[in-house]
């Protein structure tokens, strides 16, 4: 039993700390919707026509489209791998697995800063620099590690029964793989896209390297570079941002259960 | 860190693959060496080979351009020797407080004070409080770059308030872009403890609370015996998660402040950026980089062991 009191003050400090995480974004929010470059915020005169003047000065079309392009194939070919690997790792066994699997997840450690200067210079011999393709290529390397990680735990975490019924109907492992388990392991499958997304959406640092040449840039990249010309146009700049974070902040609002559960458990992919 | 990873989701209880030594198991293991071979290969390609080729680049001098030369060790010896490298590891141990320390406590003083209750619209504070860490980067360093600037919200408040004299362009003041800098460190890890230990308070049984409200433990007894050895996991993860962010940190940097005014709030991420493409000096680099991968691996280890061995 708590008293009134205790409860009355829980809520006021959830709320007040709520208001408090949401005070910059929601006033970022209401700059973008100035009419006045300074930024000034006149709720009275909202100004919707900002977003696209910021679409169209920043060239979002193009880095959107090329976001959407890298995002999309990695964060598929991330996932495909991902439900291989799981599976050999976590069904099938692996030769070799004693050192294969440590090997692999040592990948979760491995930063990104510690890897890129000789990507970047092999990648500039073989023409994969300010290429799209290249970009997803890193992506998918570097995505191998959590994907094994998190594909191989849920694949064990099923029950062995049904992989042994499945094989004594006689299905043969590919279609064990993606009739009966995949099925079952859906919901996994989903936060693994979900996080996948997000971290290749909101990537800057491998974008900015690889990705030099402004006809190629992301939208990350291409919003850093309009921030710096545009700084005397704040209102733009705020709708600039926000059409750059809501195709994440989208995907947020539909699944936040996994994507909160997700970040939890995937805390260690760093 | 993966120790902690494998007893966060896998279900205790599940089966592991038996491993028969029949030709049937062997098959199998060929096969799923097979159905692994495609991560397998682009991982060494991405990951292990530039890895390995990192630790080799450290060893030598080069600008990019030329033929390298071997220096051996030279590149490491050279970091007590080097201003601009300290100065990129000082900034990063002050962010590091206020990225990794100061949600932590906040964290653990708010999970403190609503451990006796279930609030009530948890979706709907967890969905702020959580927000940060799914906004790209690159949009909280431009948010917080207008609520710091000359004209932006925050001098407009301290002038509203009579405070002018506080009124400062925050980012480029020798002492204060970096403090301000690690505020949005505070307000982006801040949610994320929060949430976490909120959730792990709620996996406290809810027997121990009453167990010590019987006996007539004090609201900080309560606190020291049950709330805080109960998170110790959690904290794990948050120390972990933050204290490397922070020693990575680039993004935010390079949107804001580009290590200025000056050198003022550089970072060994943006020396590594600098020193890798701007102005080649691969060999330091890739000496700091490996600095820095050794400095992640070392504090996820370490703080494994010791919320592991706490006991």
């Amino acid at each position: 039993m708590i008293s009134r009191y205790e409860r009355v003050s829980n809520y006021v400090i959830v709320i007040a700390l709520t208001l408090g995480v949401l005070f910059p974004v929601a006033w970022f929010f209401l700059t973008s919707l100035s009419p006045n470059t300074s930024g000034a915020l006149d709720v009275s005169h909202l100004s919707w026509g900002n977003f696209a003047a910021a679409w169209r000065d920043g060239n979002l079309a193009h880095s959107m489209l090329a976001s959407l392009v890298i995002t999309v194939s990695a964060v598929t070919g991330q996932t495909l791998l991902a439900i291989l690997s799981g599976y050999a790792f976590g069904v099938l066994g692996v030769v070799g697995e004693r050192f294969l699997f440590p090997l692999i997840l040592l990948g979760m450690m491995v930063s990104t800063e510690v890897i890129v200067i000789p990507l970047y210079y092999e990648f500039e011999k073989i023409g994969l620099t300010n290429s799209w393709l290249g970009l997803i290529i890193i992506q998918l390397g570097m995505g191998v590690p959590f994907g094994a990680y998190w594909m191989r735990a849920t694949f064990r975490a099923l029950p062995r029964t049904i992989i042994d019924s499945a094989e004594i109907d006689g299905a043969g492992e590919w279609s064990t793989l993606w009739r009966v388990l995949l099925p079952m392991a859906r919901p996994a499958v989903l936060t693994l896209v979900l996080l996948s997304f997000m971290w290749t959406w909101n990537d800057f640092f491998l974008s900015l390297i690889f990705l030099g040449d402004p006809e190629k840039q992301t939208a990350t990249v291409a919003l850093g570079a309009f921030q710096g010309r545009h700084i005397l146009q704040v209102n733009l700049m705020a709708a600039g941002s926000l059409i750059v974070s809501l195709p994440v902040v989208a995907l947020y609002m539909i699944f936040q259960r996994e994507f909160i559960s997700g970040v939890m458990a995937g805390a260690v992919k760093e | 860190m993966t120790l902690q990873a494998t007893h966060l989701t896998v279900p205790t209880g599940a089966v592991a693959p038996t491993r028969p030594r029949s030709r049937r198991a062997r098959r199998r293991r060929w096969l799923g060496l097979l159905y692994l071979s495609p991560a397998l290969l682009l991982y060494a390609a991405i990951v292990l080979a530039p890895l390995a080729q990192t630790m080799n680049f450290s060893l030598y001098k080069w600008d990019g351009v030329s033929e390298p030369s071997w220096v051996g060790l030279h590149n490491y010896l050279n970091f007590g020797r080097d201003p601009r490298m300290l100065e990129a590891f000082g900034h990063v141990l002050v962010l590091i407080v206020m990225f990794g320390l100061v949600p932590l406590c906040l964290g653990l003083i708010c999970a403190s004070l609503l451990s006796r209750a279930k609030i009530r619209g948890e979706g709907i504070y967890r969905w702020f409080l959580f927000l940060p860490q799914v906004l790209t980067s690159v949009v909280v360093a431009i948010i917080w770059k207008r609520i710091y600037a000359p004209d932006g919200p925050l001098n407009t408040f301290l002038r509203s308030i009579g405070l002018d004299g506080m009124t400062r362009n925050w980012l480029g003041d020798f002492d204060w872009a970096l403090p301000s800098l690690g505020m949005i460190g505070v307000w982006g890890g801040f949610g994320f403890t929060m949430v976490l230990f909120l959730a792990g308070v709620l996996a406290i049984p809810d027997e121990h609370y009453e167990a010590a409200r019987l006996d007539g433990a004090s609201r900080w007894q309560e606190f020291r015996y049950i709330t805080l050895p109960g998170l110790r996991g959690q904290m794990a993860i948050a120390l972990t998660l933050t204290i490397t962010g922070a020693l990575r940190t680039f993004d935010m940097v390079y949107i804001t402040t580009q290590g200025g005014p000056g050198t003022a709030t550089t970072t060994p991420a943006l020396l590594l950026y600098q020193l890798a493409f701007v102005n080649p000096d691969v060999g330091v680099a890739s000496a700091t980089g490996v600095v820095l991968a050794f400095l992640c691996l070392g504090i996820a280890v370490g703080i494994t062991r010791v919320m592991e061995s706490k006991d």
